[in-house]
């Protein structure tokens, strides 16, 4: 009895340590887009400050950004891409969430290269359309790096181009997502 | 000089102007904060108290706005491309007020500890909530405004 009760503490504790190290974030990723069409003109801008939470035992995956947070080179492209493209002032956030479809090939407990395929929402203007895309999540001393490079349509987000600057900017969005992750240690 | 030649003087100059104001325009880059002047003097803890207590009013006021917000360094933390952010706030809670670095004054932003008191100037990109990970007020574009651990 002595013996069982002990196995149950013992399994109780390894399971709640267990749960404490799923959970892996960051507050500083990297989210870069361009839709330059023409090479005179580059569209193109970094937010640094997304927030990424991955849980490794389900697999799933969550970024939020602020819409202005991304830095153009030029402040009046900055300026015309947060009141006439992204209307900031009305959609403040864009986020993702979505799941590692094949998260139960990656051993979380070994270093190494992994490739995802990653399916999810994404809530860009107010609009949510699903995604799916490709990535790598590289495991090295007890970090991840999360990695993924994908394309959107603005016209899928109501993001319309007038036709005057339409030779300049893509419809075709190229995203890049590079987040080093930390284990979360919780409150 | 003839009526005509007055006009098109004038007229020449008129579109050199709005050719000069047009290319100016064009290629603005984002101000270096520290030669603009703070829309606002804040501390730290009392920037969160207002995003928390009511995030629709404190977006009206602060968003887009320059803030110099004070208070002692939680934490400091550099990405893989050397850029910087600070972060600035009390204990308590999970939230914080984070200063993403200008890429000009790394050099001393390097030397900055945790604990630290300082004031640091940035514009307000908003409030991001996170009920897991603690929300956040993100200031872009920041520079030193006030080290006293200089």
């Amino acid at each position: 009895m002595k013996k069982i009760s002990l196995i149950l503490i013992f399994m109780f504790a390894a399971g709640t340590f267990l749960r404490a190290q799923d959970k892996f974030y960051t507050k500083t990723g990297t989210i870069f887009f361009r839709c330059t069409k023409s090479p005179l003109e580059k569209i193109e801008a970094t937010n640094r400050s997304a927030t990424c939470v991955l849980d490794t035992k389900t697999g799933s995956l969550q970024f939020a950004i602020l819409v202005k947070g991304f830095e153009f080179e030029r402040a009046l492209m900055q300026e015309h891409f947060n009141e006439n493209y992204m209307e900031s002032g009305k959609f403040p956030r864009s986020e993702f969430k979505g799941q590692i479809l094949n998260n139960n090939e990656i051993n979380y407990t070994k270093d190494g290269v992994y490739n995802t395929t990653v399916k999810g929402r994404l809530q860009i203007h107010g609009e949510t359309k699903d995604v799916e895309t490709i990535g790598t999540l590289t495991l090295k001393d007890g970090k991840i790096s999360a990695s993924s490079g994908f394309s959107i349509l603005l016209s899928d987000y109501n993001i319309h181009i007038p036709s005057i600057v339409s030779d300049k900017i893509a419809n075709n969005v190229n995203i890049t997502i590079d987040c080093n992750l930390e284990l979360f240690k919780g409150q | 000089m003839g009526v005509k030649k007055k006009i098109f003087i004038a007229l020449a100059i008129i579109a050199i102007a709005m050719g000069l104001y047009v290319y100016r325009e064009y290629f603005r880059k984002n101000k270096n904060l520290s030669y603009v002047k703070a829309n606002f003097k804040i501390q730290a803890n009392a920037l969160i108290k207002e995003f928390e207590e009511n995030e629709k009013n404190a977006n009206e006021k602060f968003l887009d706005k320059i803030i110099a917000v004070s208070g002692a360094i939680r934490d400091v933390i550099k990405d893989d491309k050397g850029y910087y952010s600070i972060v600035l706030g009390g204990d308590e809670n999970m939230s914080a007020v984070r200063c993403s670095m200008n890429s000009i004054d790394q050099d001393e932003v390097g030397l900055l500890k945790k604990g630290n008191i300082i004031m640091i100037k940035g514009a307000c990109t908003g409030f991001n909530a996170d009920d897991l990970l603690g929300s956040d007020i993100i200031l872009n574009r920041c520079v030193i405004q006030k080290n006293d651990s200089r």
